[in-house]
């Protein structure tokens, strides 16, 4: 592996509008990591996904992924060149299939890259050709969450993949991180499961109004660390 | 029953070239959002492009890849230079495309003339259908637009690009996120929907008089059948086609013409009024 981080955000500043909802935040991630954004809700978190997958253009600050300098690089490019997404809502087309949706950035039909996937989540593999729209708000978020694994890039954004979904799939995505994170993939994950958290992250950002006031190495006390701070 | 058979051999040729030159504006409006004004132009390209090639001398299939051609070259500079500036914008899109098409009519009255001019008959004779002698030109042009049709039901239901084409519609923000380039897609789905009202156009003209002005008809033709079949799906748009050119048929044949225009203005104005959306809609 090499010393240069999967992903490195340096002052990275931007909102909507007129309004700056995340202000200077600075984080890397390093080949083979998860780092952790945690937070309440409206403090900026998935504005950050959004600024770092480039469906907002940051006002300020810089994003890199490997050696490609990605800041204002165009949305549909990132996943070519290294970074796979799993957005919070509307994370499925509900008038495609599932079938449809998964195979959707390939050039077939092909489900060989979704083989451990669906081994783990069988309930995907069973309704492949039922529209993604019928099928739960847990289930969809599972099939977003394995259509952004089964990309091969090198990094993976996941905005709240546990929210809505069942504490036995969450073990099984959990899991399934781990194992990724074993084969050298980076993952940027924002999650309020501290659960989640607890298990794979190797670096937290805790963000508030916008800001990081608090970014620690994953250690014993990070769950208490983490609810202490979201209390105050 | 010789009569029943000509109206209703009459229905399927209305429904079918309606369905044609329809095509085109109901795929860009009902994807991309865009109320091209310009389409019945590119309707009036196409069969400029059949008269080109008449008075160069050459066959009429040669009409075919040249309408394309000119099509698909105009439609990629409107789109990369006017519409894809206003998506999201549909009253300037509307201005926009207004303009575009009075300047589209006038390039071609400074080329060809602003007198009726007509492309020679292709296929002369007739076919015999349920006993009647039925224009063979007609009955060809019958069969084409049901294999054109057919192939972009299956390509959209079933091919990838289909699947990233309705992605975009839905979502363009998860589809680019997805790895697709939304922006081309747009385009050349703008393209797509010109360059098939300019086929429209070569297959039509040796069935009609060519000016620079038989866009306007077909705009409008196109709008009732819209506003009566309902807009983003292929099954509103045959809906709509068989209601309008049914319409059409069945009162010019019962009275005249002019009761035909009549009552498919008032069906669309009742549409207009009890049901916007129209019959099939997926919005």
């Amino acid at each position: 592996m090499s010393d240069r981080p999967q992903l490195a955000i340096d002052g990275l500043t931007g909102g909507y509008g007129d309004i700056v909802v995340l202000s200077g935040f600075t984080a890397t991630v390093d080949p083979g990591s998860t780092a952790c954004v945690a937070g309440r809700n409206g403090v900026g978190k998935t504005t950050l996904l959004r600024l770092v997958t480039g469906a907002l253009a940051p006002v300020a600050g810089r994003v890199r992924l490997g050696d490609a300098e990605i800041t204002h690089a165009p949305r549909h490019r990132r996943l070519r060149l290294g970074m796979g997404y799993a957005p919070q809502e509307n994370v499925v087309f509900d008038d495609l299939t599932v079938l449809e949706n998964l195979t959707l950035a390939a050039a077939d039909r092909s489900l060989d890259r979704y083989d451990e996937l669906l081994d783990a989540f069988p309930r995907i593999g069973e309704r492949l050709s039922q529209r993604a729209g019928t099928l739960s708000g847990g289930e969809k978020k599972i099939l977003s969450f394995c259509r952004a694994l089964a990309e091969a890039t090198e990094l993976v954004v996941l905005d709240e993949p546990s929210e809505g979904v069942q504490p036995e799939n969450i073990a099984l995505m959990t899991g399934i991180i781990e194992a990724e994170k074993a084969k050298g993939r980076s993952f940027l994950i924002v999650e309020q499961n501290l659960g989640l958290i607890e298990v794979v992250a190797d670096a937290v950002h805790l963000l508030d109004h916008g800001e990081c006031i608090y970014s620690a190495p994953a250690g014993a006390d990070v769950r208490g660390e983490l609810s202490r701070r979201m209390r105050l | 029953m010789e009569l029943i058979a000509t109206h209703g051999l009459n229905f399927l040729y209305a429904f079918a070239t309606l369905a044609l030159v329809v095509l085109g504006l109901a795929v860009v409006f009902g994807l991309l959002g865009v109320m091209n004004m310009a389409h019945g132009e590119f309707v009036m390209i196409g069969a400029y492009s059949a008269l080109a090639v008449q008075q160069a001398g050459l066959p009429f299939l040669f009409a075919i890849p040249a309408a394309i051609a000119v099509c698909v070259v105009i439609g990629w500079l409107v789109e990369w230079g006017l519409v894809r500036h206003l998506y999201k914008r549909p009253f300037d899109t509307l201005l926009a495309t207004w303009g575009l098409a009075i300047l589209m009519r006038e390039v071609v009255e400074a080329i060809f003339g602003r007198e009726y001019q007509s492309v020679d008959q292709v296929l002369p004779g007739t076919f015999s259908l349920a006993g009647v002698e039925y224009p063979a030109y007609r009955v060809v042009l019958m069969g084409i637009i049901a294999v054109l049709f057919g192939a972009l039901f299956a390509w959209y239901q079933r091919s990838n690009a289909g699947a990233r084409v309705k992605a975009m519609v839905q979502n363009p923000a998860l589809a680019a996120a997805m790895g697709i380039d939304t922006e081309r897609l747009a385009r050349w789905t703008f393209v797509f929907g010109v360059t098939t009202a300019g086929l429209a156009g070569v297959l039509l003209s040796p069935l009609v008089r060519v000016e620079p002005f038989m866009g306007l008809d077909y705009l409008l033709s196109s709008f009732f059948i819209l506003v009566v079949g309902g807009l983003g799906s292929l099954e509103g748009l045959i809906v709509g086609s068989g209601v309008i050119g049914g319409t059409d048929i069945f009162l010019s044949a019962l009275f005249d013409k002019t009761s035909g225009y009549l009552g498919v203005l008032t069906i669309s104005i009742v549409f207009l009024w009890l049901r916007p959306n129209g019959i099939v809609s997926r919005l």
